[in-house]
Formats: structure tokens, C-alpha cells, sequence
């Protein structure tokens, strides 16, 4: 009888729509098979709750509904404390209210990229760079959770544990840890979590009022046609990391982005902006940023490197860009 | 050397210890009760260069001519320091790279007092190149030990803007990257909020 439910499973993660994952509760989920639930799980469980996320000295509070309804992802978050803001996401649609009084433009944070949809065919080579391991059951906002460690096998990342809601594998807490002490950098945990279908389309509605700035994923800056590194080369990364996000083109360089699964980093390559960095790595919790500069011929440029890494990681990777044809690379309008 | 001269011998020889990883609770505990935290730190920084160039562990980051300075001007230290050594035969533990096995409480307490934001491990590196004088990571992992760290705070306004847009950014990629949405609309959320 067991061995036909097990049967029963695979066939379900064989033929059925990611969704369904979510109908099933099996007890005996290997941590791999954990993993396969979550990318699905995040996208298509309904659920309202805030949670909390804190690295390094910040901590702060979110509002969430979540539904996954005709197809798409409806979701609306709202900051629980410092400055107003929403951010309402409809499918590709992204719509956000600005605080009055941001330190920062919030029009520059608007998603560009179809965000969770990768995540789950992404999780399978995993297991290559982190040993998974299936800890003893947890509890977290009041729900019995799965607990996943999932340990780097080199040192050139960190490493994760995560909780998943049993019944429908929703990532309701993620820890990420440095190795050796297994010292936690950073930390998503909901605090309260209603997993229900019965969310009401007023939920998922603009209530605030302020500056609004809508943007449409998938398109703008992002394009095939830019896929290519140009004027510069990256001579080092990590293994795993692949390019998740094509390269940016910017007014005067090119940013890219690259993930194992888990973890990511960006690479920022542009001309010297008149503003003078100081060369080495910045630490806020799990993010690393770490920059340097460089000059070819008379043009002198920056390299940042930030991510969820270690800093020698970033740095290595940040050593290891070269740039070889600054034209190209930074275009005319670039300033020494 | 002065600081040296005037701390006890027996802190001088837990400070020695600690490098070596063989300091009992006792000992630091005493050194948690020293008056003169800057004679402390001063010291421990200058026997981690020492330690370091011992093991060539000078950031490769630093420009030839810095690290030929930060060489050249620990020489006089490594001769004052000899005699520290000898006494606690440091030169025949091998300076192996600190793990830390005593009381993490008394750890983490005596990295405050030295202002170390250390762990549970030492990570002496706040700084990296500051009034002239080199800190070097003794972390135990390795790549972390030639990376120098840029305090947040050490950043002027121009700077933190600069280095928030790009934090700001990545957060982005990391929602695209990952598929975090949720955790990647935190960590927007947490630059947009950071203070330094």
C-alpha cells in the first residue's frame, strides 16, 4: 500500500500541473523531493500573514496576500513599518506606491523579470552544490513544517535551512548560514500564516494612496539581444553559478546576473561616475557587496560585485573581470 | 610598544594562548577585566600581521607599495615581539590558524570589548587599512582571510547612494534570479529602509 501511494506520487510529480503538488501531503518527502515542492508551492498556494525578515542589524515586517488564480500570480505586499509603500503584483503587472519621503527611488526596485517561474526547474541541480539533508520536523507561526539543511559543498557559498509548510510545501522560513558555526546572516520567517483559498479581490487592491508607478515584467531593459557580455570579460565564477538574469545595458556599462538555484549575484561593470569607492567588501547581513576599480587605458571604471556569497567569493569574481574594449563597454558618453 | 611594556605578563601570554587556541576560561576572563582595551586590541592587531606575513596572508588588494609599508613597518614589531614569543613559545605552535574551542560567551564578549564584531570565531577585520595601520582577517575559513571590509558607516553620502542603487539592483536580479519573490521584495525593502 505504501509502495502504490509512492507510485502514486511520482506519477503526480511526473504528469500533473505544478499546482497539484499542493493538494498532496505526503509524510515520507525526501529532502529532494521538499525541494521539488517549493518552487511550485511558492507561486501557487493562497495564503494571507506577515513575515518578518531581518539581516545584519535590520529587521523588518511585511504584509502579504498571496493567490494563484486563472493562471497567474496575484500578490500584494505592504511594509509594516518605516516608510508607506505597496507593491501589487498581477501577473506580469507590477504596480508600485511610492513613500513621500524614500531614501530611494522606488521606481528603480520595480521587478523586471519573470520572477518565480524559474525557480523550480532550477532546483534540481541543487543537490550538486549543497548537500540536502532532511532535519527533524519544526513548527513555525503555527504550522508544522518540513526542515530541509541544505549544506554548500564548497566555500565559495553559504548554506540554507528551510522550513515548509507539510501540507503544501510553501517556504515559510529560510535561514542562511554561514559555514563553519552555521552563524545565521539572514532570516525569513512568516510570523503569522493563513493558508486559505478564501481571499477576497479587495485584498488584492491598491489602498494607499502616493506617487504610482506600474511596469510590466518581462520587457524593458531585459533583452535576448544583450545576452552577450560586451568589452568585458568575467574570468572566474563559481561552479553552478549559471546567467539567470541576461545583461542589463546601461548608460555607461553592463550589470548581470547569476544564480546556482539558491543564491545569486550581480556584477556591475560601468564608468567611473565621478564618484570614488573604496576598494573592498561592505557586509549587510547575508549580501556581500564588494567593489573595486580599474582602468583601462585612460578610462578608469568600477566593478561591484554583490550577492548572497562570501566575500571572498565576490571578490574573486570581482578580480576576475576584465575589461578589454572600454568603447564598447562604457559607449562614448562616459566620463574619466 | 609601549601598551606592550605596560601589560601584564600573564595577558600578554593568554592573548599568545588565544592565538593558539589554548587558552583556558580562566585566563580570559582575566583579560575581559583588563582596563585598557586599546592596549589589547592594539596588540592582538599587531601580532595577527605578524601571523599573517608569517603565512603571506597580506591582502592581495593592497597596492606593492602598501604592503612593502605594512612589512617594512611591522619588522620592528616582529623583532620587539620576539621576545613575547619566545616566551610563549609561540614560534613552536606554528601559528595555526585560530579555532576557537574555550567559552563563546567569554569570546564574543571579549570581541566587544575590543570592538571586533566578532562570531562565535574571530573575525578581526573591521577595518582594513586604517590610520595607516593593516587589520588582517584570523577568521579559520580561509577566503575570507584577505578580503578587506568597508563599514557601511566609513561610507559618505554620495558613497552609500552609489552602493544602495546597486544593492537595490541586485535585490531585483535576486527576485528574477531566485524566484524569490517574496524574499527578494524583503530585501528591497530592507535596503530602502538601511541605516547606517
Amino acid at each position: 500500500m505504501r509502495a502504490f501511494r509512492s507510485l502514486c506520487l511520482l506519477l503526480s510529480a511526473l504528469l500533473l500541473a505544478p499546482w497539484a503538488w499542493a493538494a498532496e501531503s505526503p509524510a515520507e518527502l525526501t529532502a529532494e523531493e521538499w525541494l521539488r515542492k517549493l518552487g511550485p508551492a511558492l507561486n501557487t498556494t493562497s495564503y494571507r500573514g506577515v513575515f518578518v525578515y531581518t539581516r545584519g542589524d535590520q529587521v523588518n515586517a511585511m504584509h502579504i496576500v498571496h493567490r494563484y488564480r486563472n493562471g497567474e500570480v496575484q500578490e500584494r505586499l505592504v511594509p509594516q513599518d518605516g516608510e508607506s509603500g505597496e507593491i501589487l503584483r498581477k501577473g506580469n503587472r507590477v504596480t508600485c506606491i511610492l513613500p513621500e519621503h524614500g531614501r530611494f527611488h522606488l521606481d528603480a526596485v520595480i521587478p523586471s523579470g519573470p520572477f518565480a517561474e524559474a525557480f523550480s526547474s532550477q532546483f534540481v541541480p541543487v543537490s550538486r552544490w549543497y548537500q540536502a539533508t532532511l532535519l527533524e520536523p519544526g513548527r513555525v507561526a503555527g504550522h508544522k513544517a518540513a526542515v530541509v539543511e541544505l549544506n554548500a559543498r564548497d566555500p565559495h557559498r553559504y548554506s540554507y535551512r528551510i522550513w515548509l509548510e507539510k501540507n503544501t510545501g510553501l517556504l515559510i522560513k529560510s535561514d542562511v548560514r554561514e559555514g563553519g558555526d552555521g552563524r545565521v546572516l539572514e532570516r525569513f520567517q512568516f510570523t503569522s500564516l493563513e493558508i486559505t483559498n478564501d481571499l477576497h479581490d479587495s485584498e488584492f487592491e491598491i489602498q494607499g494612496s502616493g506617487k504610482t508607478v506600474e511596469h510590466t515584467l518581462g520587457g524593458g531593459p531585459w533583452s535576448s539581444s544583450t545576452r552577450h557580455l560586451e568589452g568585458w570579460r568575467l574570468g572566474w565564477r563559481p561552479e553552478g553559478f549559471m546567467p539567470a538574469a541576461t545583461p542589463r545595458t546601461r548608460a555607461s556599462g553592463q550589470a548581470v546576473a547569476f544564480s546556482d538555484g539558491l543564491a545569486s549575484f550581480s556584477i556591475f561593470v560601468e564608468a567611473f561616475s565621478g564618484t570614488e569607492m573604496p576598494t573592498g567588501a561592505s557586509r549587510i547581513g547575508a549580501t556581500t557587496a564588494y567593489m573595486r576599480m580599474g582602468q583601462v587605458d585612460t578610462q578608469r571604471y568600477l566593478v561591484t560585485v554583490v550577492g548572497e556569497i562570501p566575500p571572498a567569493t565576490a571578490r574573486k569574481v570581482a578580480d576576475s573581470v576584465e575589461v578589454i574594449d572600454a568603447l564598447k563597454l562604457f559607449g562614448r558618453g562616459s566620463h574619466d | 610598544m609601549s601598551e606592550v611594556n605596560g601589560m601584564d605578563e600573564r595577558l600578554k601570554e593568554t592573548l599568545s594562548a588565544m592565538m593558539d587556541d589554548e587558552a583556558d576560561e580562566l585566563s580570559v576572563r582575566r583579560l575581559l577585566a583588563h582596563s585598557d582595551p586599546e592596549a589589547l586590541r592594539s596588540h592582538w592587531h599587531r601580532w595577527q600581521q605578524i601571523r599573517s606575513l608569517m603565512h603571506d596572508e597580506v591582502p592581495q588588494v593592497l597596492p606593492g607599495d602598501m604592503a612593502q609599508k605594512v612589512r617594512a613597518s611591522i619588522q620592528g614589531s616582529l623583532a620587539a615581539s620576539a621576545e613575547v614569543a619566545s616566551e610563549s613559545s609561540l614560534p613552536e605552535r606554528g601559528w595555526r590558524l585560530l579555532r576557537w574551542r574555550g567559552s563563546a560567551a567569554a569570546t564574543v564578549a571579549l570581541a566587544l570589548l575590543l570592538g571586533f564584531g566578532a562570531g562565535v570565531g574571530w573575525q578581526v577585520s573591521p577595518v582594513a587599512e586604517h590610520g595607516g595601520e593593516l587589520a588582517v582577517h584570523a577568521d579559520a575559513a580561509p577566503l575570507v582571510a584577505d578580503v578587506p571590509e568597508i563599514p557601511l558607516q566609513g561610507l559618505d553620502d554620495q558613497q552609500w547612494e552609489h552602493l544602495s542603487r546597486y544593492l537595490l539592483e541586485h535585490a531585483q536580479h535576486n527576485s528574477v534570479a531566485a524566484g524569490r519573490g517574496s524574499v527578494g521584495y524583503a530585501r528591497v525593502v530592507s535596503v530602502s529602509s538601511a541605516s547606517r
